[in-house]
């Protein structure tokens, strides 16, 4: 996963064919239609790379 | 991860002065220390300060360096980026500071300032939509897309946003009209049309932030009922129209433009036409004929866009910075706390471009009912060369000319209409006691003039009509009645003319005249121009008790009109001047003088 946009796992669905409503809030703090830290962690992988202190992310 | 973030600022104004070039050999020398894995170098937003760019800011140690140059890089590598250690000569030194300034909280500049607008700016990589999502964004659009339209709207009029492109309408009020409009079909356009001289606040939004236009024209589109909008931007803009096309291609792959928008049965498509840059199209209606391929004319209203607008839909029409405050009011709990910024009838921010003889020049964010004072001097830093501040000319060519005497004037709608200016698009162009305001009113109205588009004979004749005598006058040709006669036209002008420009281009005329008639009746009666700029109406002489005899001017004289001795007070060949103005601005000592043509010498002015 190295964009938002990329599924973290096969439960995710969103596309811009099959949207989910969640994705938004999903990019930052999902997963959100499932539990795993795995996912989480590849979201916060993509965050970390980026931000440039402790109040960049906006939840 | 990164050591560090080198946001490098990648707007106009910096690129122009050679940010580009920096970024090349900031990115040469790291290779070259085998270091470049370690940073990530992005080519953002404008952080505002444009006077002392280029402008570099590290992250997270926050350093902000400036005035850079391609020389400058090896040292910020070696000495900063791997050594730890903040190089001091490229920080921002000036006299508002008694040390080298680090950042935001010790540079006076951004001390009064308010980031609503720019709040991404200079912060994210405008050509991330993953960076945009980060900090917030898109959360204000889910969160509409579960409202009702008329909530949407009422959300947007109870935050007191007003359109920051000029006159000031409530949004949400705007908003309503179109939404209740009938018809299915339903248009939602962006006004980017910035062609105010000196303004470059929308380019700047478009260059820093371009996705939190399109979320507010996606909010727009839910709260007016309208499935399609159109961005008009002027060709001149090709950085920001490359950002918001690369933004546009993002928000369609994430599904946040399209159909079926977040699940959501909302469908939106965006579309961007590029303008040809006539100042005339930034008024609704001639912009609606360009979107259309027309020729970009005016014509009478009502009806008006929100009943009929682009391809005879209802339409809404709101400008860049209007749609950029609308994610922070309509995100959870937004309007309530964006209401808290501002005057009663004036809320939020405003983002001015500040420009003219102030020491600060750039891209300023400060909250409504900030004083005329605090602008210049607290965040401009006051009058370039410590002169005096004379006026400030608000809102471009349609605004109106502020002068001292009302310094403590707060910034909103409503002081400024009063004051007979107006908010305009947010241009602030200051002017020294070296500036004349005949002279002034001249550039603006011939401005105005030539982009008048003919259509109406009150604009096109009149505006020529009212040029013409400003040019007798700033030639030492006016006359006693001209000054009434420049009255009754501009009001003529003003009552009588089809739109926006034509009922605002006399507004520097006016002005000038309510607030500086003495310098008019100076150039008519009297044949002098206090200011030294009408060529025919003053002459330099030297202050023969104060001069100390250095040359300095007769070395810049470019028609050898000066002779003298080397330390003994020399003296101006009035019949070979030519009044360019070159040894005024070399005199250390402030003995060249403006006199009366004709004159010995006369201190008194």
């Amino acid at each position: 996963m190295e964009r938002f946009i990329d599924p973290c796992c096969e439960k995710c669905i969103h596309t811009k064919d099959t949207p989910c409503k969640d994705f938004v809030d999903c990019c930052v703090e999902g997963p959100i239609c499932h539990e795993s830290q795995e996912c989480a962690q590849k979201r916060k992988n993509i965050t970390e790379k980026v931000a440039l202190d402790e109040n960049f992310v906006i939840c | 991860m990164y050591e560090k973030h080198i946001m490098i600022c990648g707007a106009t104004g910096c690129l122009s002065s050679g940010s580009n070039q920096i970024a090349e050999t900031l990115k040469e020398e790291l290779e070259k220390q085998g270091v470049i894995d370690k940073y990530r170098l992005v080519m953002g937003g404008c952080p505002g300060f444009c006077e002392v760019g280029p402008i570099i800011v590290i992250y997270p140690d926050e350093v902000f360096y400036c005035r850079l140059k391609p020389k400058d890089m090896a040292e910020l590598v070696e000495q900063h980026l791997i050594g730890g250690e903040i190089v001091e000569r490229l920080l921002y030194k000036g006299p508002d500071v008694d040390a080298p300034a680090r950042f935001y909280d010790t540079i006076p500049f951004y001390s009064k300032q308010k980031f609503n607008v720019l709040r991404n700016s200079g912060v994210i990589d405008p050509e991330s939509i993953d960076e945009y999502i980060m900090r917030g964004g898109y959360r204000a659009l889910r969160r509409a897309l579960q409202m009702d339209s008329q909530a949407i709207c009422d959300e947007v009029k109870d935050a007191g946003l007003r359109g920051r492109g000029g006159a000031g309408f409530p949004t949400g009020v705007k908003w309503g009209f179109t939404n209740k409009a009938p018809g299915p079909k339903k248009y939602i356009v962006c006004n980017a049309d910035e062609g105010d001289p000196g303004a470059f606040m929308d380019r700047s939004i478009l260059e820093g932030d371009p996705h939190a236009i399109l979320e507010g024209m996606l909010i727009a589109g839910k709260a007016c009922g309208a499935d399609e909008g159109y961005i008009y931007c002027r060709a001149e803009y090709p950085l920001a129209i490359r950002r918001l096309k690369t933004a546009i291609q993002q928000a369609e792959e994430y599904g946040l433009l399209g159909s079926n928008i977040l699940d959501s049965g909302f469908n939106f498509k965006m579309n961007i036409k590029e303008g040809a840059g006539a100042f005339v199209c930034g008024e609704e209606t001639a912009l609606l004929a360009s979107i259309e391929g027309k020729r970009g004319m005016p014509r009478p209203r009502p009806p008006f866009p929100a009943q009929v607008g682009v391809f005879g839909k209802p339409t809404t029409i709101n400008n860049v910075e209007t749609l950029a405050n609308i994610p922070l009011i309509v995100k959870e709990g937004g309007a309530a706390e964006y209401a808290k910024v501002g005057t009663e009838g004036s809320k939020g921010t405003k983002v001015f471009a500040l420009a003219g003889k102030v020491r600060n020049t750039g891209l300023v964010e400060v909250p409504m009912g900030i004083t005329i004072e605090e602008i210049i001097f607290d965040v401009g830093g006051g009058i370039q060369g410590g002169r005096e501040f004379k006026a400030v000319q608000a809102g471009g060519p349609s605004g109106g000319c502020i002068p001292h005497d009302l310094i403590n004037l707060p910034i909103d709608y409503d002081s400024l209409t009063k004051a007979g200016a107006i908010m305009g698009s947010g241009g602030l162009v200051v002017m020294d006691d070296r500036t004349c305001m005949v002279d002034l009113a001249k550039y603006f109205l011939s401005f105005t003039q030539k982009e008048s588009c003919g259509k109406c004979t009150p604009c096109r004749e009149g505006t020529k009509r009212m040029l013409e005598i400003l040019e007798r006058i700033t030639e030492g040709e006016g006359k006693p009645e001209d000054l009434d006669t420049l009255d009754s036209l501009a009001h003529s002008i003003k009552d009588s003319s089809l739109c926006g420009l034509g009922q605002t281009c006399p507004n520097p005329v006016l002005t000038t005249i309510r607030y500086f008639r003495h310098e008019y009746e100076e150039h008519i009666n009297e044949g002098y121009c206090r200011s030294g700029i009408c060529k025919p109406l003053f002459q330099y002489l030297i202050d023969q008790d104060n001069c100390t005899g250095c040359r300095a001017c007769v070395r810049v004289c470019p028609v050898e009109a000066i002779k003298g001795e080397k330390k003994e007070p020399h003296e101006i060949i009035q019949e070979l001047c030519t009044r360019c103005g070159s040894c005024i601005e070399k005199c250390r000592q402030d003995c060249i003088l403006i006199t009366r043509v004709g004159s010995e010498a006369d201190v008194s002015n």
